[in-house]
């Protein structure tokens, strides 16, 4: 590579890193508003749901790391909780784009819902990407919490071990569980990010 | 026809139960030679034909990928997992972890894949028993795990298995292999044990790195060897100069902590070369010489030469007359309590030292970009520490007697006889040792304050424990306070010369606070110094009658009052920043010039908010911003450089940094001449960094 080009490009990036800064939402603050449609057409907002807690759960089927969780039904399982225990809405959003893994019409996302036995408030399709590049949505499953008050409280995995073996699940720390248990009893949440692993977001 | 597509379903039943038994019957046995999975080829392979008994031997998990596939490295970036191999092998034989080739990096949309395309191999070293017969064979067993992508993941393994005959005989290369692991070997990173350092201020990674070679910065890759921890889409600038390297890089935001040490690997893809290095928390300064000793021997050696520095403390003027006074007090007093005053007294200085390191440490923390002397910008401290260095002085002095009227709160308790009165004596010199402590001991201490906290906080109380170790000796040595002059009225000579040095450390103290305030507030406090010793002088009086008594005492409190107002008189009289002199080629920072130059469309402005006692500001503006090169290029693109000192606390510019998330110096913002946004620089400075950044305006 040309020497004053690679230069350049060394320092664009390092400038980038201001707004870089800027793209990534912020544990402690509000969370980005979105407005994206889900399966039956109808459009959802963030501000739809104040006073009530949010999950949201980016998604991709066909994703190993997706499959992990939901073969042995522990996503389910957590839905159900977060909805019946904690009163939160649960979004699924898929941002593949159209032509990419994960991606799926309206009917195909509902059969997936049945088939799998999944209960989540609504699922999104985020088509665009507009909503994960405003989450800096990076895999699936991406976990987010966002508490009654619009502010964000958890980024990142949805547990502790990184594998894609689904029998790792139990003796892994469930951080969505363990946030939303905080969150009830009024303590901090702890960890309030975490890494979050899986398959790459097909924007 | 029913029947058909009954025939059809029942056919596909039948596949599919063959399907899967074939699969699960793969599954569980172990195959030889290379094995296809999905979009990928995975083989165990020796490097040699043979084996040793007693010997080692290379062997690794082969994979090749179909093109534009990927397998990962042990930090897979954004995404992905790293390889993982699951031995199984004979009795007493042993391997070594992967030795990892260096990775690429792999573009997935926004985000960056660390891993491998194309064939590679991920080589081990096998230790064979020395038990083994030479003509039987070795049997190595692997299970292996992958995550193959291109755009979409798919996991796989394979349970393989390669019987190696055993010889006598040396081994000989396998011819088939033998490129594969000569290749492996070449793509390892050669362990250096170069000085690096890391800091992660301002969500961005900056590591110090100090070759002993000359290294070709320009193509150099940078991979981050712990997972989660850099922002792996941004590529991590690399700069060089003084024979150091500066690699820059943002965290990301999905980071869980800062690790105690940073592997990172530098590649030189043309020349085939690479290093692993270890970054230690901390930073180097410019002239090459470590200044954060983080090792485990760095820091015994801070702790021991904390402990005689505190003992030397003993010695310094500030301290030495008060302690000499209180040691012979404590010489000359009942026997038996000495060892229970002698313990009061450490504990008071350890207390005291433990409070205001948990202070500096917790600001720093905080985000406080301060060092040790911190307490000498505070000129309410400043002043309160030369009244009580003053008074103590002027008691010495015999201008009044020594602890029986009110006199300043250290020294009022520390009469007290009891155990309380031996505690605020230790809390009294540390008080007073801290003047001594900033300038004979700064940089030691600034050292200690770059440690991990309970290191740092462990330097701390050695530089109390030494200054508290003189007079914990004396109080549990009968045999050496025996040693001690015996008291007479020589004591009386000695009070009166120990004033001296006492006055000294006033002088000091006075000049530090002329630099923070101006020719008004240094005559405020010395005013205010006269009127504490009248009301000191006059507290010490004999009343001659009610009347009086009554006046006497109203004056006491009335000139007290107003030596503390002197002293807030003084600390409104505040240092103006003189004018940036004629020939300097920036501009003092104020919020209306700044605004002015931004109304101005053809204008850039480099702005460079500073302080005195921030160290890494010095380095940069003696590194980068004022090398010829940066003045060059300011002058060359009609740059306006403007300077904020924040050496003392200045609301514009504290407002200034909050703009920018700050809530410490440095910050360095460059605004674009169109009206642009600004753009923030890193915090630790280059000067090419500078030059391509003000290029680019």
């Amino acid at each position: 590579m040309n020497h004053r080009l690679f230069r350049l490009l060394a320092a664009a990036a390092v400038l980038a890193f201001a707004t870089s800064l800027a793209a990534a939402p912020q544990i402690g603050q509000p969370a980005p508003d979105f407005s994206v449609v889900d399966t039956a057409g109808d459009v959802h907002s963030l501000s739809d749901f104040a006073g009530q807690k949010v999950v949201l759960e980016w998604t991709n089927h066909d994703c190993p790391f997706v499959v992990k969780h939901y073969q042995p039904g522990n996503m389910q399982d957590q839905q159900r909780m977060a909805r019946n225990e904690h009163d939160a809405v649960w979004l699924t959003v898929i941002s593949s784009k159209p032509g990419s893994q994960g991606h799926v019409s309206p009917e195909q996302a509902d059969e997936l819902t049945r088939s799998r036995n999944a209960y989540p408030t609504a699922v999104l399709l985020d088509e665009s990407g507009d909503m994960g590049r405003a989450y800096d949505a990076r895999v699936t499953p991406h976990m987010y919490i966002i508490d009654e008050d619009g502010i964000l409280r958890y980024m990142g995995g949805i547990d502790s071990n990184p594998s894609r073996n689904s029998d790792d699940i139990p003796g892994a720390t469930q951080f969505v569980v363990a946030a939303l248990e905080n969150l009830a009893a009024g303590r901090d949440v702890d960890p309030t990010v975490t890494r979050p692993y899986g398959c790459t977001v097909k924007y | 026809m029913p029947n058909c597509d009954f025939m059809n379903r029942s056919l596909s039943l039948i596949w599919l139960a063959i399907a899967s038994l074939m699969s699960s019957a793969a599954a569980l046995a172990w195959e030889q030679g290379p094995v296809q999975r999905d979009h990928i080829e995975a083989e165990l392979v020796a490097a040699s034909t043979s084996v040793q008994p007693g010997g080692t031997v290379e062997v690794g998990l082969r994979l090749l990928p179909d093109p534009h596939w990927h397998t990962y490295w042990k930090n897979p970036g954004d995404s992905g997992l790293p390889t993982r191999l699951n031995w199984t092998l004979p009795e007493g034989a042993s391997v070594s972890d992967i030795a990892w080739p260096y990775p690429e990096a792999l573009v997935m949309g926004h985000l960056i894949n660390y891993g491998y395309e194309g064939e590679h191999l991920l080589p081990v070293t096998l230790s064979v028993p020395d038990h083994l017969e030479p003509g039987s064979e070795l049997t190595l067993r692997l299970a292996a795990e992958w995550l193959v992508c291109e755009e979409v993941c798919i996991p796989g393994d394979a349970r393989l298995e390669l019987v190696v005959p055993v010889s006598a005989d040396r081994p000989n290369p396998d011819p088939v292999h033998v490129s594969l692991f000569e290749q492996a070997r070449q793509q390892h990173p050669q362990n250096v044990s170069w000085p690096a350092r890391f800091s992660t201020e301002g969500s961005q990674l900056s590591v110090q790195v100090e070759p002993d070679q000359s290294l070709p910065v320009d193509r150099l890759e940078v991979f981050a060897a712990v997972e989660n921890f850099v922002e792996h889409a941004e590529f991590a600038s690399v700069t060089g100069g003084n024979g150091q390297l500066l690699i820059a890089q943002p965290l990301s935001p999905f980071r869980t902590g800062t690790p105690e040490s940073l592997p990172m690997v530098l590649v030189d893809r043309v020349g085939e070369r690479a290093w692993r290095i270890t970054a230690e928390p901390g930073s180097l300064v410019s002239d090459g010489s470590l200044l954060a000793p983080a090792s485990q021997t760095g820091w015994l050696l801070a702790i021991v030469l904390a402990l005689a520095g505190g003992v030397l403390l003993n010695l310094m003027p500030c301290v030495f007359p008060v302690l000499s006074i209180k040691a012979m007090s404590l010489v000359s007093g009942a026997g038996h309590d000495q060892r229970r005053h002698g313990l009061a007294y450490t504990a008071g200085v350890l207390l005291s030292f433990a409070l205001l390191a948990g202070v500096l440490l917790g600001l720093r923390a905080g985000g406080e970009a301060i060092g040790w002397g911190f307490q000498l910008q505070s000129p309410w401290f400043v002043g309160i520490l030369v009244y009580v260095l003053f008074a103590l002085g002027l008691s010495l002095s015999g201008l009044f007697d020594f602890g029986t009227r009110l006199m300043g709160m250290g020294q009022g308790l520390t009469d007290k006889g009891g155990m309380s009165g031996s505690f605020f004596t230790g809390v009294l010199a540390c008080v007073v040792a801290s003047p001594c402590t900033a300038p004979f001991m700064g940089t030691a201490l600034g050292v200690a304050v770059l440690m991990p906290w309970p290191m740092a906080m462990a330097v701390f109380l050695a530089l109390g424990f030494g200054l508290a170790l003189p007079m914990l000796a004396l109080s549990f040595s009968p045999a050496l306070a025996r040693r001690m002059p015996r008291p007479g009225p020589w004591m009386d000579t000695f009070k009166q010369a120990m004033a001296f040095p006492l006055y000294l450390a006033v002088v000091w103290l006075l000049w530090v606070l002329a630099r923070q305030t101006d020719a008004n507030g240094l005559a405020a406090i010395l005013s205010g110094m006269v009127v504490l010793a009248f009301a000191l002088w006059l507290g010490g009086k004999r009343d001659q009658g009610p009347t009086l008594s009554i006046a006497r005492h109203v004056l006491v409190g009335l000139s007290l009052v107003l030596a503390i107002a002197a002293l807030g008189t003084a600390n409104r009289f505040q240092h103006e920043q003189g004018e940036a002199p004629a020939s300097a080629w920036w501009e003092n920072y104020t919020p209306e010039r700044l605004a002015e130059l931004r109304a101005d469309p053809d204008q850039a402005v480099l702005v460079n908010m500073t302080a005195d006692w921030c160290v890494t500001c010095l380095v940069n503006e003696r590194v980068a911003l004022n090398s010829d090169a940066v003045r060059q290029a300011m002058t060359d693109n009609d740059v306006v450089y403007i300077k904020g000192d924040w050496t003392r606390r200045d609301r514009a510019i504290t407002e200034y940094l909050a703009e920018f998330g700050r809530n410490g110096v440095p910050l360095y913002v460059l605004y674009p001449r169109n009206g642009d946004e600004p753009k923030v620089l890193p915090q630790v400075l280059t000067p090419g960094l500078v030059v391509l950044a003000l290029e680019q305006l």
